[in-house]
């Protein structure tokens, strides 16, 4: 099982899909630390200093917007890769274990959802707090929040990354896989959310982007901020734990049911 | 490389496989034995990619069993040091480098890291290694599927249709080194739908048609089925038609220096040319008997007796390495193939070329 594990990361190594996605988490985290000084912008400036709790929260958890859109297309690229190219075939010959193989899969994505995690939060060290002391904010009152935020957004890196490697099993193709994740989290789910909120007065806080950011602290669901981490479209966000628990079920799910239905199919 | 006999026995019993409505196997079961050369021969279509998929593990068998080393390959303690196996020329990411993939393959099968450059170069791939398969030709992609296929040094080798893309040379190549496998006592198993290919390469034929088995055995027997003729190039021959009227032997002449000679084998004719002193520019077997005997067993779903696998019959000769007479004697030795996978051997004596030690380097992308 750790061979299967250690051949799974290796293959991540070894293509240069894996590092697009790590690039673009880099340039994502920069963008959306754009938006979190701007979203605290005096009026009539451009750019001002973030100073509120939830400012500094969005500031330090500035990776969230790429860990929705990023870790899940390295677990849909983890999986989808092997059927596009008709790796698979190689892979069980070596592991016939299907289960095995999945498993590594899974270990192998939350490993590199890890990785874009640490690569959101360098950019946050290198860029966002050099900024904030520059423009006369407070780091040290930043750095209180690194306990609300950074053990949940690694969580939401992993588990996204394992939401995305159960949607690749589930439809095996690449490009279905990437735009399936996109359209939910881009298009799907703030339309879903405003109709619950607006129409059914439901309070539908449990979809993979409300569960992560209740998990990272409860992070503003819009890029620059929005209305504050409590009130996301007019949601009222889970609790840390709760939101982990849902976005751990947005991971396993799809991934065990694929599992049962798509990847235990004939390879031919 | 350790060359211990250690070839396992592949057993397919009964094996059938639904896609829908479509019957792809129908109650297929044969075996392959350690030490020989097995065709698993059939035209597009037959099955016989199904088949070694479901041998395989890849494909679910909607009935019957297939094993390997009297195990179903899920169950196999190590898969990838016991068995090899080529199946298609396209399982490469395409960005991914050459020694990479091997790499892969070499950390999730527990093999040493320095089996792949070894591998690289018992397939002529070194100069390559660092280069993206993308850019690989389809022979190039064949050789590195062999190479993964031999990683793990397996007893048992699956192969399907591994001569397609691959150059003549290549072709020979491999031909010998496949034959040097089984000389160590490797079980080798290889499909093709030309039986004219493979009959230079095999020692036992098991031939599928319509997913279902039409012949097993030796391929000798299946040769002793086909009617022999042989087909003589020779400066004289008026001389030689001469001699065959007054033996009584039925004959063509098909060109100026060509004659050809029904219902004879090359024991039978050889002594009788010998003994009147006709010159020979070339005596061969016509296969063309063989292979509209193959046609017959796949197109029409004839089927002739099956007969186990006999590792004890004598080896076939190809037809255009042996001379006259006695064609026993012209069969290379398989002794003196080179070791497989150990550094690349010294080149072939000139008086009787084993197998070489690799094949031609490899080219650019064609």
């Amino acid at each position: 099982m750790i061979r299967t594990i250690r051949s799974e990361l290796y293959k991540f190594r070894t293509t240069p899909g894996p590092w697009v996605v790590l690039l673009v988490t880099f340039a994502l985290t920069a963008l959306t630390i754009l938006t979190a000084f701007a979203a605290a912008a005096p009026p009539g400036h451009s750019f001002g200093t973030p100073s509120t709790p939830q400012q500094l929260r969005d500031l330090m958890g500035a990776g969230y917007f790429a860990a929705l859109l990023m870790a899940p297309i390295m677990g849909v690229i983890c999986i989808t890769a092997e059927y596009r190219h008709q790796v698979i075939t190689t892979t069980l010959l070596v592991t016939p274990r299907r289960t095995h193989v999945l498993l590594a899969k899974a270990v192998a994505s939350i490993a590199w959802g890890i990785g874009l995690c640490v690569a959101s939060l360098m950019m946050v060290g290198a860029m966002g707090i050099p900024w904030l002391v520059t423009s006369g904010g407070s780091a040290s009152a930043m750095l209180h929040q690194v306990g609300a935020v950074v053990p949940g957004l690694f969580g939401d890196y992993a588990l996204l990354a394992l939401f995305g490697l159960g949607i690749g099993v589930l439809v095996r193709n690449q490009i279905a896989g990437v735009l399936m994740t996109l359209v939910l989290s881009l298009i799907l789910e703030p339309i879903l959310v405003a109709i619950a909120v607006h129409i059914l007065h439901y309070n539908f806080n449990w979809l993979p982007s409300d569960a992560a950011a209740s998990l990272a602290g409860g992070l503003s669901r819009a890029m620059g901020g929005g209305q504050g981490g409590r009130g996301n479209a007019g949601i009222t966000l889970l609790a840390w734990w709760s939101g982990g628990l849902v976005l751990l079920a947005w991971g396993v799910i799809p991934a065990a049911v694929g599992y049962l239905t798509s990847f235990r199919r004939d390879v031919t | 490389m350790t060359t211990a006999t250690r070839g396992g026995l592949i057993e397919v019993t009964n094996l059938t496989k639904h896609f829908g409505t479509v019957q792809a196997v129908r109650g297929l079961s044969f075996s392959v034995t350690p030490g020989r050369i097995t065709g698993f021969l059939g035209p597009n279509g037959a099955g016989k990619t199904t088949t070694l998929r479901m041998l395989l593990g890849l494909v679910n068998p909607t009935g019957g069993t297939a094993t390997l080393y009297g195990q179903k390959y899920a169950e196999l303690p190590n898969p990838n040091k016991m068995v090899g196996a080529v199946l298609e020329a396209t399982s490469f990411h395409p960005s991914r480098r050459a020694r990479s993939h091997l790499q892969m393959i070499a950390i999730a099968g527990g093999i040493d890291p320095r089996r792949c450059d070894e591998m690289l170069a018992l397939v002529g791939l070194s100069e390559a290694a660092r280069r993206r398969v993308g850019g690989f030709s389809l022979g190039m992609r064949q050789r590195l599927q062999l190479a993964s296929a031999l990683l793990g040094d397996p007893g048992v080798l699956i192969l399907d249709e591994p001569a397609n893309g691959l150059d003549p040379q290549g072709i020979a190549w491999l031909r010998d080194f496949m034959r040097h496998l089984a000389g160590e006592g490797r079980t080798v198993l290889i499909s093709s739908h030309l039986l004219a290919e493979m009959a230079q390469t095999v020692d036992d034929v098991v031939i599928l048609s319509h997913g279902e088995l039409r012949a097993q055995g030796p391929l000798a027997s299946l040769v002793a089925q086909a009617r022999p003729a042989m087909r003589a190039r020779t400066p004289e021959p008026e001389r030689l038609m001469a001699v065959l009227q007054r033996a009584g032997l039925p004959f063509a002449r098909e060109s100026v220096d060509v004659v050809r000679v029904d219902g004879v084998t090359p024991e039978q004719i050889g002594p009788m040319l010998a003994q009147h002193q006709i010159v020979l520019y070339e005596l061969v077997r016509d296969a063309t008997n063989l292979e509209s005997l193959f046609l017959s067993l796949t197109e029409t779903g004839g089927a002739v007796p099956s007969s186990p696998p006999t590792p004890t019959a004598p080896r076939w000769a190809p037809p255009t390495a042996a001379p006259p007479a006695p064609p026993p004697a012209a069969a290379p030795p398989p002794a003196a193939a080179p070791p497989p996978t150990a550094a690349p051997p010294a080149p072939p004596p000139a008086a009787a070329p084993p197998p070489s030690a690799a094949p031609p380097a490899a080219g650019g992308p064609s």
